[in-house]
């Protein structure tokens, strides 16, 4: 479902990306962490065709990302669900019009949206707010609703940049249930965060630990892992371990 | 597909009310620039009808010497009228040249005798003609040496000044529209359409993060300009019609403006082509703009 070959990406002459080489198949559920600035955001930023892909090769959902045409990009975005970390929702629009944004983009018709639509919000605790313009909700409930406007396409893959950086432990809970369950459904879900709390919760999951832009650790064969190099360490004196580990693998 | 469209020119209306305050502002600006591009045009229409309507006349001022008969030279006014090419006849008597310096003078109509009482019997003016011909003649300049010395020896007569500047006059102008006016208007159209384009621009970097959303839930490019489209041309179709509006009101006020001597100029209001001009161009232009504003995916970055 996602296949990223020698992936990297530079802004002038920094390395965002490095390297980068793993994949995931149909009903996948990756985690994916690291420090700030790790490169988290850019291969996210990548895999939904919002940075072109400058070196190695990508697919998502059975479209190379590496020959993509500009026009093609309407037809990726219509597979690839995504939720930002600054929600990108339409403020001064209620939050049914967000919710209903990519249904109409797909003409779907009018009762089917709202049949839709009702039933993610029920399922992100949206219902008494479907008639309040977004900008009058809270940081929690705008999230929810960048949440819900991705679930409601149902979308072959799932990308979140750190969804519940936002929310109370409690809803970034509930939330975690509503990917896994969107995961059972058969999508691929990436989902970019720092809570090891969060990835407690599921331990089935594949993690993918970021770092300077490489992949610096993994937990199944499909992920290549590329050291750091000493020289580092021994700079800053110190080593930077993935979380939950002793410094070794996850 | 239909259905969607209908829904998306429905929005494009309905999103007008979203940014009021960036609709309204534009609008303004549109306007103002519809408006002083009509003002400009009426000044051009107003000078060629002005200079086209005395296109290829010549006038004859004929000066009779002072002290002449009345009787001998309202004679030959009458004989002026039969003359070929004959247009046009404007005569002073001695009396009523004398009057007219009087109002110029005092700014009030009064009789001559109360004006200037010193000078009356004894008025140095002399009776004056201003004959105004339109010749069709192969050979302008002996028709006008021929004319010329025939006014001059009518009894009586002094001095014949010729007149072909107005001649000349129109000749100029009809240059003036080969080699200026056209590209005047050329230029004055790209200078609308660039300022009313980029308005229109402009208005919509307040959309520029819907436009983005747009784009990344996967809305076709179509689907992203189609409100866009609408909501371009309507403030540049609204934008035209007021700007009409204001110009007519304007023009109203002023079109006597000039009706004085010796301008006697009746300021014109713009053909009705033009006035559609004034109207498509905004229109066509803050389409045009609307369309490029999501030429780029601001979704897409570096």
């Amino acid at each position: 479902m996602i296949h990223v070959r020698h992936l990297s990406h530079t802004f002038g002459s920094y390395w965002a990306l490095k390297d980068c080489t793993f994949s995931l198949e149909k009903g996948d559920f990756l985690f994916l962490s690291g420090p700030s600035g790790a490169g988290k955001s850019t291969l996210l930023r990548l895999l939904y065709g919002a940075l072109p892909v400058q070196r190695g090769e990508a697919s998502v959902a059975d479209m190379p990302l590496h020959t993509l045409k500009h026009r093609q990009l309407p037809a990726l975005r219509r597979k690839v669900g995504v939720v930002f970390q600054d929600f990108k929702i339409l403020p001064i629009r209620t939050v049914n019009e967000n919710i209903a944004l990519p249904l109409e983009v797909r003409g779907l018709a009018p009762q089917q949206v709202v049949r839709r639509v009702r039933a993610v919000a029920r399922a992100l605790g949206l219902e008494n707010h479907l008639e309040t313009p977004c900008g009058a909700l809270s940081g929690g409930e705008q999230q929810r609703v960048a949440i819900a406007r991705a679930f409601v396409m149902n979308p072959q893959v799932l990308l979140a940049d750190e969804p519940t950086g936002n929310l109370d432990t409690h809803l970034s809970f509930r939330l975690m249930e509503l990917f896994k369950q969107f995961q059972a459904y058969g999508a691929t879900v990436i989902f970019a965060t720092h809570s090891k709390e969060l990835m407690k919760r599921h331990p089935q999951a594949k993690i993918l630990w970021l770092e300077d832009g490489a992949v610096r650790d993994a937990n199944w064969p499909g992920a290549r892992i590329l050291k750091a190099p000493r020289h580092r360490e021994r700079e800053h004196g110190i080593t930077l371990p993935p979380p939950d580990t002793e410094g070794g693998r996850l | 597909m239909m259905r969607t469209m209908m829904r998306l020119v429905r929005q494009g209306f309905a999103d007008m009310g979203l940014y009021p305050w960036v609709q309204v502002c534009t609008l303004a600006a549109v306007t103002l620039m519809v408006f002083l591009s009509g003002l400009f045009l009426i000044t051009l229409v107003t000078l060629n009808h002005e200079l086209g309507a005395v296109k290829g006349e010549t006038a004859f001022q004929v000066y009779w010497r002072a002290g002449s008969e009345m009787a001998l030279v309202e004679e030959q006014w009458g004989r002026l009228k039969n003359l070929p090419w004959f247009t046009g006849l404007k005569t002073f008597t001695p009396q009523q040249a004398l009057e007219e310096l009087g109002t110029r003078l005092h700014g009030k109509k009064a009789s001559s005798e109360k004006l200037f009482p010193f000078l009356t019997g004894k008025n140095p003016l002399p009776a004056t003609a201003l004959v105004s011909f339109a010749p069709n003649e192969e050979d302008t300049e002996r028709w006008l040496k021929e004319t010329g010395e025939y006014l001059q020896n009518l009894p009586g007569v002094e001095r014949v000044l010729a007149t072909p500047l107005r001649d000349e006059l129109g000749q100029a102008w009809r240059k003036a529209g080969r080699y200026v006016m056209w590209p005047t208007l050329a230029f004055l159209g790209l200078l609308l359409g660039l300022v009313v384009g980029n308005t229109v621009r402009l208005s919509l970097f307040a959309r520029a993060h819907e436009i983005e959303i747009l784009q990344l839930v996967g809305a076709p490019n179509w689907y992203v300009r189609l409100p866009l489209l609408v909501n371009g041309a309507t403030v540049g179709l609204l934008g035209g019609c007021l700007a009409l509006v204001l110009l007519r009101f304007t023009f109203l006020q002023v079109h006597s403006l000039l009706q004085f001597p010796p301008l006697f100029m009746e300021i014109r209001f713009l053909p009705l082509e033009l006035c559609l001009a004034l109207v498509a161009l905004p229109t066509l232009t803050g389409m045009a703009a609307s369309y490029l504003a999501v030429r780029g995916d601001p979704s897409r970055t570096m």
